[in-house]
């Protein structure tokens, strides 16, 4: 089993392009290698939004143009899926390429981010759910 | 208004055609004739040598080398050259022109500003050159006593007869670099009184030097004056060397009685070459302190030496990616159980990131896994509680592992072998077949759960298991060194290892795979192999009925 689809692809360098969508989406296109030196810009840019006043409801992260993504940026992935667990936003990551899919597959963390995709109400039993009353925040919106 | 009028001798030649404007000229010019007579002297030239009057021999009025450069020029039949040469405070240059009758007209020209900036230059060129000198030489060595040893040998060759460095106390006691003349550095560390030095101790706080004339050479403490230094000091300067914060110790120049005692822009130039070999100690020092700490980190993040436990072997190899400067990242142990019939736990791990924060982390992981060595039996468990361990609410760094439960059962032995979050461990079959060991797990230390899944495998003797990190299969080569080694390449590579013992399966996989690198850069690769030897060794066995298995 070998993947190595990704040693061929053309550099790119590392650049984010943030779009906000309708209904407080929030979309952010990663492009180029996501790696110890690159990693925080990512994190600070999803922080930006996750910590406003309204943090949007769906964040999604298109990861169709990543080239790589070393520890240091699925560290980065991780603490951005507890930052949005925290606002209460569901974290995407779209069009993920061969070799992320790997990495989170290797790691065990492929369900922990498809939980978040799916949203509060499908978390597993052992995990605390959300205190409705104590910050009186509605309860998440119902899939579909 | 001329003095031609009251004139002994006519004027002629030259001074004919020159004229009367030229007694007005700014700059003194005398005329002579080949005999050695003054035939006119403008008044410049009478202020300057008050008896050059029209009718005096030259010889009586003006400088010897003037003088002889007159009868010089009458002798060759050349036309003259001009000549330099004092006369009172000044320096003269002397430009003759030969006129048709045999009278030489004497130009001066004071030449003495041209000189003393000429001096002055070559002097603020010397300093510059040696300032450079003296930076490049000093930042050339991160070691602290080395450091020393070149401040005070250049302070002692060039700005004084000796040169003392004393640096802030390190405890009660001062490391002090001594030269004289530039010699080599002599190295003490000595309890003194620094007030005995009358400035020291305020330039060991970093407060600016005091005038070396407030300091008298003849109370200096006999620590303050070197070995070799002959003859009383004649003067003294004391100088701080201005650290990045904190002062990093002072410098004492001293001269000889019988040479010329400092003057002032020679204690402004100390303290400027100060300010130099203060940077480049401070320098030093900082960087002996971080040394210091990760000397001492990497003690404790070095792989350990493996030894056969109860009838396996066990052998790791780590290469460390070549940023020397950054430690931490893999890492491998192997923990014999208490009891002799208590399983061996084997691990090796992978630590997110590099540098002091991944070494902090490394050094918790191995730390807490010893711990909790105890409850191996259930891998999962294990985990759990390592996890819970690590996690923190500040980032999500983490790690991954493979554990690895090790039993030797007579001829089989049982490995329990679980991934958190880690490639999966390489089964060597004696035949050459290669499996993946089928286990998973959640990485630890960044999630609130993990979840893990042990496989269990046996290894007859002559078969290995492999544990490594990827820093192997994605280390970077081929060609282009744009390919990574990839799994597929680790496979071949261990499938001929079959029958091995670990230490060759490791030794191997090592070279190929830095074979395969080359010299480009890569990450902390490392690999741990498990090894069951073939059964004639099966002597060595933990005493249970050795020999009953061989084949």
């Amino acid at each position: 089993m070998t993947t190595v689809p990704d040693d061929t692809a053309p550099d790119e360098t590392f650049g984010l392009e943030v779009t906000t969508g309708e209904e407080r989406d929030v979309r952010v296109q990663v492009r180029g290698d996501l790696d110890h030196e690159t990693a925080e810009e990512l994190l600070e840019a999803a922080r930006a939004h996750l910590r406003s006043d309204r943090p949007p409801r769906h964040l999604h992260l298109d990861c169709a143009r990543l080239t790589l993504c070393d520890s240091m940026g699925l560290a980065a992935l991780l603490l951005i899926h507890r930052h949005a667990l925290a606002a209460g936003t569901r974290l995407h990551l779209d069009n993920r390429p061969g070799m992320l899919e790997h990495l989170l597959e290797l790691t065990g963390t492929l369900d922990h981010f498809a939980q978040a995709e799916k949203g509060g109400d499908d978390r597993p039993a052992h995990e605390d759910p959300p205190p409705h009353s104590a910050a009186g925040s509605p309860p998440p919106a119902h899939p579909g | 208004m001329t003095t031609f009028e009251g004139a002994s001798r006519q004027p002629r030649g030259l001074v004919r055609h020159v004229g009367a404007s030229w007694m007005q000229a700014p700059y003194p010019a005398l005329v002579a004739d080949s005999s050695g007579g003054v035939v006119e002297a403008n008044a410049a030239a009478t202020h300057l040598f008050p008896g050059a009057v029209s009718g005096a021999w030259l010889d009586h009025v003006v400088p010897g080398w003037l003088a002889d450069a007159h009868r010089r020029a009458g002798e060759e039949g050349q036309p003259p050259r001009p000549v330099r040469g004092r006369h009172e405070d000044l320096t003269l240059e002397a430009h003759p022109t030969v006129g048709t009758d045999g009278d030489i007209v004497w130009w001066l020209v004071d030449d003495t500003d041209r000189l003393l900036a000429e001096t002055a230059l070559r002097s603020e060129r010397e300093r510059t050159a040696f300032l450079a000198d003296a930076s490049s030489r000093l930042l050339a060595s991160l070691n602290v006593p080395r450091c020393m040893e070149v401040a005070v040998q250049l302070a002692a060759s060039h700005l004084a007869d000796a040169a003392l460095l004393v640096m802030p106390a390190a405890g009660r006691r001062h490391p002090i670099a001594a030269s004289v003349g530039g010699a080599p550095a002599e190295h003490s560390s000595a309890r003194i009184d620094p007030s005995a030095v009358t400035g020291l101790s305020e330039a060991l706080q970093g407060f600016p030097p005091v005038p070396s004339r407030w300091i008298d050479p003849a109370t200096l403490p006999d620590w303050a004056v070197p070995e070799g230094f002959d003859g009383p000091a004649g003067s003294v300067v004391v100088t701080p060397l201005p650290g990045h914060g904190i002062p990093a110790g002072a410098l004492i120049l001293l001269r000889r009685g019988d040479h010329a005692a400092f003057d002032a822009s020679e204690e402004v130039f100390a303290r400027v070459f100060a300010a130099r070999a203060g940077a480049a100690l401070s320098a030093a020092r900082m960087y002996a302190e971080q040394a210091g700490i990760t000397a001492t980190l990497m003690v404790e993040l070095l792989p350990p030496k493996l030894h056969p436990v109860r009838g396996v072997e066990y052998a790791g190899g780590y290469r460390a990616s070549r940023d020397t400067e950054r430690i931490g990242g893999d890492f491998y142990d192997v923990h014999p159980g208490a009891g002799s019939d208590q399983e061996t736990l084997a691990v090796l791990g992978d630590v997110c990131g590099k540098g002091l924060d991944a070494a902090v982390l490394t050094g918790k992981i191995r730390t807490t896994l010893q711990a909790l060595l105890p409850l191996a039996e259930d891998h999962e468990k294990l985990l759990r509680l390592l996890n819970g361990t690590l996690l923190t609410g500040r980032h999500t760094r983490y790690a991954t592992l493979v554990l690895a439960s090790v039993r030797r059962e007579g001829r089989v032995t049982r490995l329990r072998l679980t991934s958190a979050g880690h490639p999966r461990p390489l089964i060597v079959r004696r035949s050459g077949e290669v499996e993946e060991a089928d286990t998973a797990g959640t990485l630890i230390g960044a999630l609130p759960d993990v979840h893990a899944r042990t496989a269990e495998v046996l290894l007859q003797p002559g078969e290995a298991c492999l544990l490594y990190t990827d820093g192997i299969t994605e280390a970077k080569g081929g060609p282009l060194g744009d390919v990574r080694f990839g799994t597929r390449r680790l496979r071949e590579a261990v499938a001929d290892c079959a029958g091995m013992p670990a230490e060759a399966v490791v030794e191997r996989v090592q070279m190929l795979a830095a074979e395969w690198v080359g010299g480009r850069p890569h990450d902390d690769m490392a690999v741990l192999a498990i090894s069951v030897p073939h059964s004639t060794h099966l002597t060595a066995v933990d005493g249970r009925t050795p020999g009953r298995y061989t084949t």
